[in-house]
C-alpha cells in the first residue's frame, strides 16, 4: 500500500483502530477500547464507497485491502466457536424444532450459557462485546438453524439494539446486563397490521399522562418476532411533538417497554412456512403506561433510531447465508459422489456440477460481502453502511433460495421428502428476502439513496447541459470520446494497483463496468430527474447493478489480500472470483445496455403493460388455448 | 354479403334522423326503417335493387341484374304465395308458438309435395315468422329450413351454368337467409356448410356468403370487452345486480340488497308491494362520503337509462356538487422523514433534486381534466318515487353515517312509466309501439357489437 493513502486514512480516522492499523495492531485490547467508544458519536466518515459509484468513482481506500482482525481477536474468535458449533451440531434438534414449531428450554438455555443472548453487548454489561466482525462469524454457525438464528437476530440484532445504539448510560445499565445473560428477551415492534411498508399508518399511539411522567401506550403490533415471550420491547409509537413553528405533530418515538408494565398481551403464535421454530405474533398494548424515562433517544426521533437499527443489522444476513450453503454443499456433495446413476456417480454430470460451483460461488461471494461490510462497520466513526449492508441482504438472500433450491435439486425426489432437511432449509430461507425490508424495499432504497447522492452532486451540471451550454456538452462528448477509446481506469491494476495481478482481468471488467455506471447514472438523472422515483423498474435495474459492482469490489479485495498473504487454496479463490467477474461483467452490461434511451433490450413498456392488463381484470387474460368461436 | 352496405346506409339513417330530432324520425322512418327489421327480407331486395342500379355497380358487375331480375319476379307473386304460407304458420301459431311448431310447421311442408314446389316463398314466409316463434337465434332451425331446398338441382353442372347465374332465385333465397342469420349475429355451423354445398354447390353466392359471414364473425365474436348476456336473468334483482356491477366498473364495489321485492295484503286488504332496492359502492365511494362537508347537499339524481340489448333499466345516482377549490382539503401532510430520501424503512418516496424530467423521456400527453361531481354510490329499484329513495339513502347510512347529517335533494324526472325487466318481453301491444321505435336498429348494433 501507497505511504500517501496511509496518510491519507490516518487524517481521517484518528481515533482507534482502522483495518490497516489491524494488521499492526499490538494488542486486542485497543479492540475494546473501541468498542466502548462506539456508542459516543464521533464525526461522521466522509467516504463511502457504494454512494461513490454512482458518480463513476472507485473509492478504493474504502475497500481495499480486504479488512482484517487481528491474531489476538482471531484466536479468541475460534476459542468461542468451537464450542457454539458442538453445541448446534450435538444439541440442536432442528428437525424437531421445525415439527414442534417451539425451541425446547433445553437448547435456550446452553444458547444462553454460550453468550449468545449478548454477542454485541459490552463486556461491562456482561455481554461478549464483539465487533460486527465477530458477530457475522457467528452468525455462519446460528444460521444452521434458522428458528434459533431468528429468535436470536430478534433479541438482539434488532430488539435491544435501540438501546445498545441510542440508549442513555441509565437504559443500558437498566436493561443490558439482563439481557445479555438471556434473562430478559428483546424483542422490536414496529410492524402495524395496517403498516406493512406505508409509512403514514403506524397507528400505535403513546399519549402523555397528565402528571407528565408517563405516556400511555395503544395499538396493535404485528408479526413481532420473540413477541409472545419478549420481557423487554422496542415500540415504536406516534406521538404528538410541538415543533418549531409551535404546531402540533404526530412524530414517531421509541420507548424501551416492559411487558411487567402491564396491558400487554400477545397474540396466538403464526403459523409459518418456515422459521418454526421462532416465535411470531400480535402484541397489544392497551393503556400500558410506559415511564418517560423509557424514550429511546428524544421524543419524535423514534424514526431515525429504527432505521439506525435496521441498517446495520442487515449485513449478518450474508454470513448467515454463507454458512448456510457452505453446509448444503457438505450435505449434498456426499450425495452426489455415493449415488450412481447409469454406472456413474452424480458428480460426474456436467449439470450436478453446475449446481456445485453456483453454490461455492454464492458463498464465496455472499462470505465476502459480508465480512467486507463488517470490516467497515467496524472501523471508527460512524460509518454509514447502510447501503453496503443492504447490498448484502438482497444479494444473500436471493442466492440464498437459488442455493437452497440447487442443493435439493441435486437430491432429486429425496430432497422434496422430510426425511432430509432441505425442504426445511427452502421453507426456512424463503424469508429472508422478506423480512428486515423486503428486496423490493432494499432495492429501491440502495438506487435512489445513490440517485439522491449523485443527483445532489450533478445537478449543476446537468441544468447547464440542459441550458444548452456548449462548453459543458463538449466536455462530455470529449469524456464520451475518451472513454470509448481507452479502458476506463480506476488506478486497480498496473504497477501501483491494488489488484493482484491474477485478477487484472476481473479488475478491469469491474473497471469498465462502473465507468459505464457512471455515465448511465448521469444519463438516468438527466432524463428523469426527480422523478426518477416514479420508474421502478429502472430502479431496479441500477440497484441490480450496484449490487453486482459491491460483489466484484468484494470479491477482488478478498482475494487479492488471500493471495498476497498466501491464504490456503487461494488458487480457488482465484478461480471463483475471475468466474463471478466474468459472470456478472456480462449481466452488467445488459442490465445497463437496458437502461439506455430507446434500448431494445428493454422490455419494461411491455411488462407494464400486461401487468396492467392482467391486474385491470385480476385475473389471467387470455382464452384457454382449446377455446374455439365457432 | 351486403351487411357493410347495409350497415352504411343504417348509420346513414341515424345521422340524418339525430340530427333532426325524434320527432322527424318518426316521419322519415316508416319509408326506410321498416326496411331493416330483419323479418322483412323482400323490402330489403327491392332496396338492393335501387341501389345496385346505380352507374358504378352495374359497370363492376355486370351480371347483376339479372340477378336482380330474378329477385324482382317472386316480389310480382309475393302476395299471393306469401299469405298461403303465412298461413301455415299462423295457424301453427295459434295455440302455441314454440319451435317444436315451428319445426313441425317445416316437417309438413316437406311433407306435402315431394318436388317441394313453392319451396322458396316458403322459406321467405319461414324467415319472416322466426321471431314469433323465438327461434330466430337458432342455427339449427336455419338449418332446417336450407334442408327445405331440394339437394344437387340447382348446382351447376357446367361452365356455362357456373358463369352466369344459375337459378338466381332460389341462391337469392339461400343469401337471404344467411343475412338474416348475420343479423341476428349468430355464427353458421359446418352442417351449414355441407348444406349449401349440397344445394347449390361449393362457388355459388350462397357459398361465399357463408364464407364471407365465417371469414368475419369468428372475429368479432369477442370484439365487445364487456358483453351482455343474450339472455338476462329473469330476477329483477339479480338484472339490478348485474346492471350495476356493469356501470360501476370497480372490482371492489360492492352490490347491497336494501330490500326484496314482496308483496304484503295490509288488514285492510290493499296490497302492499315492496320494490326492491339494489344498491353498489366502492370502498372509495365511502370513503369519498366520508369526507363530504355535511354543509353542502347530496343529491340524489336519476332516473338514468341503461340499455342491455334491448331491454331497458334505470339506475338512480347519490352524487354532489364538485368541491370548490377553496374547500379541498389539503392532502394530510406526512412526516417528511418518514418518505423522504434516505431511508430504508419504508421505501424513499422522493428524492429532493432540482431536476425535472427530461422532454425526451415525457411520455406523457396533455389531458383536460374536467372537474364532474362526485358520485358517492348508485341504485336501482323497482320503483322510482321519493319513498323508495330515501330507504336506499337510509340503508347507505348504515355504512357511512355522517350522510344522517348531511342535506339529501332529491331531483328526480318523471320517471320511467314502467321499469323494464326481462317479465316485460311479452310486451303489451301498448308498449310494442313505443318500443319498437327504441329497438330498431338493435339488431344491426350487435351485429357490430359481436
Amino acid at each position: 500500500m501507497g505511504l500517501n493513502k496511509l496518510t491519507l486514512l490516518t487524517s481521517t480516522v484518528r481515533l482507534g483502530r482502522n483495518v490497516f492499523a489491524g494488521r499492526f495492531a499490538k494488542t486486542g485490547d485497543c479492540l475494546h477500547r473501541f468498542q466502548s467508544r462506539r456508542s459516543v458519536r464521533s464525526s461522521a466518515r466522509s467516504l463511502a464507497y457504494a454512494k461513490d459509484l454512482f458518480l463513476g468513482k472507485v473509492n478504493k481506500a474504502e475497500v481495499f485491502p480486504y479488512p482484517e482482525i487481528s491474531n489476538e481477536e482471531l484466536e479468541e474468535m475460534n476459542q468461542l466457536v468451537q464450542p457454539v458449533e458442538k453445541f448446534f451440531s450435538e444439541d440442536v434438534d432442528s428437525k424437531k424444532i421445525d415439527h414442534e414449531a417451539v425451541i425446547p428450554p433445553e437448547t435456550l438455555k446452553g444458547l444462553k450459557e454460550l453468550g449468545l443472548f449478548g454477542i454485541q453487548i459490552p463486556e461491562e454489561y456482561g455481554g461478549l462485546g464483539l465487533s460486527n466482525t465477530m458477530y457475522a462469524r457467528l452468525g455462519e454457525i446460528t444460521s444452521l438453524d434458522a428458528a434459533i438464528a431468528v429468535t436470536l437476530a430478534a433479541h438482539q440484532a434488532i430488539g435491544l439494539k435501540g438501546i445498545l445504539i441510542a440508549g442513555n448510560e441509565a437504559q443500558k445499565a437498566k436493561y443490558l446486563p439482563k439481557l445479555a445473560t438471556g434473562e430478559h428477551v428483546a424483542a422490536f415492534c414496529l410492524t402495524e397490521p395496517g403498516s406493512g411498508s406505508d409509512a403514514a399508518s403506524i397507528q400505535t399511539r403513546a399519549t402523555l399522562t397528565e402528571d407528565g411522567k408517563h405516556f400511555l401506550l395503544n395499538g396493535t403490533k404485528f408479526w413481532i418476532s420473540n413477541g409472545g415471550w419478549a420481557d423487554i420491547m422496542t415500540v415504536f409509537a406516534r406521538t404528538e411533538v410541538v415543533d418549531k413553528d409551535g404546531q402540533k405533530k404526530d412524530k414517531i418515538t421509541a420507548f424501551i417497554v416492559e411487558r411487567a408494565f402491564g396491558g400487554i398481551t400477545s397474540g396466538k403464535p403464526e403459523d409459518k412456512l418456515g422459521i418454526r421454530g421462532s416465535n411470531t405474533c400480535e402484541v397489544l398494548f392497551e393503556d400500558t403506561k410506559v415511564p418517560i424515562e423509557n424514550v429511546i433517544g428524544e421524543v419524535g426521533g423514534g424514526f431515525k433510531v429504527a432505521m439506525n437499527i435496521l441498517n446495520n443489522g442487515r449485513f449478518s444476513m450474508g454470513s448467515a447465508g454463507a454458512g448456510m450453503i457452505k453446509k448444503l454443499i457438505e450435505l449434498t456433495s456426499e450425495y452426489a459422489g455415493t449415488r450412481k446413476q447409469f454406472n456413474r456417480s452424480l458428480s460426474e454430470f456436467g449439470m450436478i456440477q453446475d449446481k456445485f460451483a453456483t453454490m461455492a460461488l454464492n458463498a464465496f461471494v455472499m462470505e465476502s460481502m459480508a465480512y467486507l461490510t463488517a470490516g467497515m462497520m467496524d472501523r471508527p466513526g460512524v460509518p454509514d453502511c447502510s447501503l453496503e449492508a443492504a447490498m448484502v441482504k438482497v444479494f444473500s438472500s436471493e442466492g440464498s433460495w437459488i442455493c437452497v433450491s440447487e442443493a435439493l435439486q441435486v437430491l432429486g425426489g429425496l430432497g422434496f421428502t422430510k426425511n432430509y432437511p432441505y425442504e426445511r432449509y427452502l421453507r426456512d430461507c424463503r424469508i429472508l428476502q422478506i423480512f428486515e425490508g423486503t428486496n423490493e424495499i432494499l432495492r429501491m432504497y440502495i438506487a435512489l439513496t445513490g440517485m439522491q447522492y449523485a443527483g445532489k452532486i450533478l445537478t449543476g451540471k446537468i441544468k447547464e447541459m440542459k441550458r444548452g451550454n456548449v462548453g459543458v456538452v463538449f466536455e462530455i462528448l470529449g469524456k464520451k470520446l475518451k472513454d470509448s477509446v481507452g479502458t476506463v481506469d480506476f488506478g486497480l491494476t498496473g504497477k501501483d494497483g491494488l489488484v493482484h495481478p491474477s485478477l487484472t482481468e476481473s479488475a478491469k471488467m469491474f473497471e469498465q463496468n462502473a465507468g459505464f455506471f457512471g455515465s448511465t447514472v448521469e444519463s438516468l438523472l438527466y432524463r428523469y430527474g426527480k422523478t426518477i422515483v416514479e420508474e421502478q423498474l429502472v430502479l431496479k435495474k441500477v440497484a441490480d447493478v450496484l449490487i453486482n459492482l459491491y460483489a466484484m469490489t468484494a470479491v477482488l479485495s478478498r482475494t487479492s489480500r488471500s493471495i498476497s498473504i498466501g491464504l490456503r487454496n487461494h488458487d480457488h479463490e482465484v478461480l471463483l472470483t475471475n468466474t463471478f467477474c466474468k459472470d456478472a461483467h456480462f449481466k452488467n452490461n445488459f442490465l445497463l445496455t437496458q437502461l439506455q434511451k430507446n434500448s431494445p433490450e428493454n422490455n419494461d413498456a411491455n411488462i407494464k403493460k400486461i401487468a396492467q392488463e392482467v391486474l385491470a381484470k385480476r385475473a389471467y387474460v387470455c382464452s384457454h388455448p382449446l377455446d374455439r368461436t365457432f | 354479403m351486403n351487411a357493410p352496405r347495409h350497415l352504411f346506409r343504417i348509420q346513414c339513417i341515424g345521422c340524418v334522423t339525430r340530427f333532426l330530432g325524434t320527432p322527424v324520425q318518426r316521419v322519415i322512418l316508416p319509408g326506410g326503417a321498416h326496411l331493416q327489421t330483419p323479418g322483412s327480407q323482400h323490402s330489403n331486395g327491392q332496396f338492393l335493387r335501387s341501389f345496385h342500379c346505380s352507374a358504378v355497380c352495374t359497370t363492376s358487375r355486370p351480371n347483376r341484374t339479372e340477378f336482380e331480375k330474378a329477385v324482382e319476379h317472386p316480389t310480382q307473386h309475393k302476395d299471393k304465395s306469401l299469405i298461403t304460407h303465412d298461413d301455415l304458420f299462423e295457424r301453427a301459431a295459434r295455440d302455441s308458438n314454440t319451435k317444436a311448431d315451428f319445426n313441425r310447421v317445416v316437417d309438413v311442408f316437406n311433407k306435402a309435395d315431394i318436388r317441394r314446389r313453392g319451396h322458396v316463398e316458403f322459406i321467405y314466409a319461414a324467415l319472416k315468422k322466426m321471431p314469433e316463434f323465438g327461434v330466430e337465434r337458432d342455427i339449427a332451425v336455419y338449418n332446417k329450413l336450407l334442408d327445405v331446398f331440394p339437394k344437387e338441382v340447382f348446382v351447376p353442372q357446367n361452365f356455362i351454368q357456373r358463369m352466369f347465374n344459375h337459378y338466381p332465385r332460389q341462391q337469392e333465397c339461400g343469401v337471404q337467409l344467411l343475412e338474416q342469420i348475420e343479423n341476428y349475429g349468430i355464427i353458421p355451423n359446418v352442417e351449414t356448410k355441407v348444406l349449401l354445398a349440397q344445394i347449390f354447390g361449393e362457388k355459388s353466392h350462397p357459398m361465399r356468403k357463408y364464407q364471407r359471414i365465417m371469414y368475419w364473425f369468428p372475429r368479432f365474436k369477442h370484439a365487445n370487452p364487456f358483453p351482455v348476456p343474450h339472455v338476462l336473468p329473469g330476477d329483477p334483482v339479480e338484472l339490478a345486480r348485474f346492471s350495476l356491477t356493469r356501470i360501476a366498473d370497480d372490482l371492489d364495489a360492492k352490490v347491497t340488497i336494501y330490500q326484496y321485492p314482496s308483496t304484503d295484503i295490509t288488514e285492510t286488504g290493499q296490497e302492499v308491494t315492496r320494490p326492491h332496492i339494489l344498491g353498489i359502492q366502492s370502498p372509495d365511494q365511502r370513503s369519498l362520503l366520508a369526507k363530504h362537508n355535511p354543509c353542502r347537499p347530496v343529491y340524489v339524481e336519476g332516473p338514468f337509462p341503461l340499455w342491455l340489448r334491448k331491454t331497458c333499466v334505470h339506475y338512480f345516482l347519490l352524487k354532489a356538487d364538485p368541491i370548490p377549490p377553496e374547500e379541498k382539503v389539503v392532502e394530510e401532510d406526512v412526516d417528511p422523514e418518514l418518505i423522504g430520501p434516505e431511508q430504508s424503512l419504508f421505501y424513499p418516496q422522493r428524492v429532493e433534486l432540482d431536476l425535472e424530467r427530461d422532454m425526451g423521456d415525457d411520455e406523457s400527453f396533455y389531458v383536460d381534466d374536467v372537474e364532474e361531481g362526485l358520485v358517492y354510490a348508485m341504485c336501482m329499484a323497482g320503483q322510482g318515487d321519493q319513498a323508495t329513495l330515501s330507504q336506499w339513502i337510509s340503508g347507505l347510512q348504515e355504512t357511512c353515517p355522517i350522510l344522517g347529517q348531511i342535506p339529501t335533494v332529491f331531483r328526480l324526472e318523471s320517471g320511467p312509466r314502467e321499469l323494464q325487466t326481462s317479465s316485460d318481453a311479452q310486451q303489451t301491444p301498448e308498449q310494442e309501439v313505443e318500443i319498437d321505435q327504441i329497438i330498431e336498429d338493435e339488431p344491426q348494433r350487435s351485429q357490430r357489437v359481436n
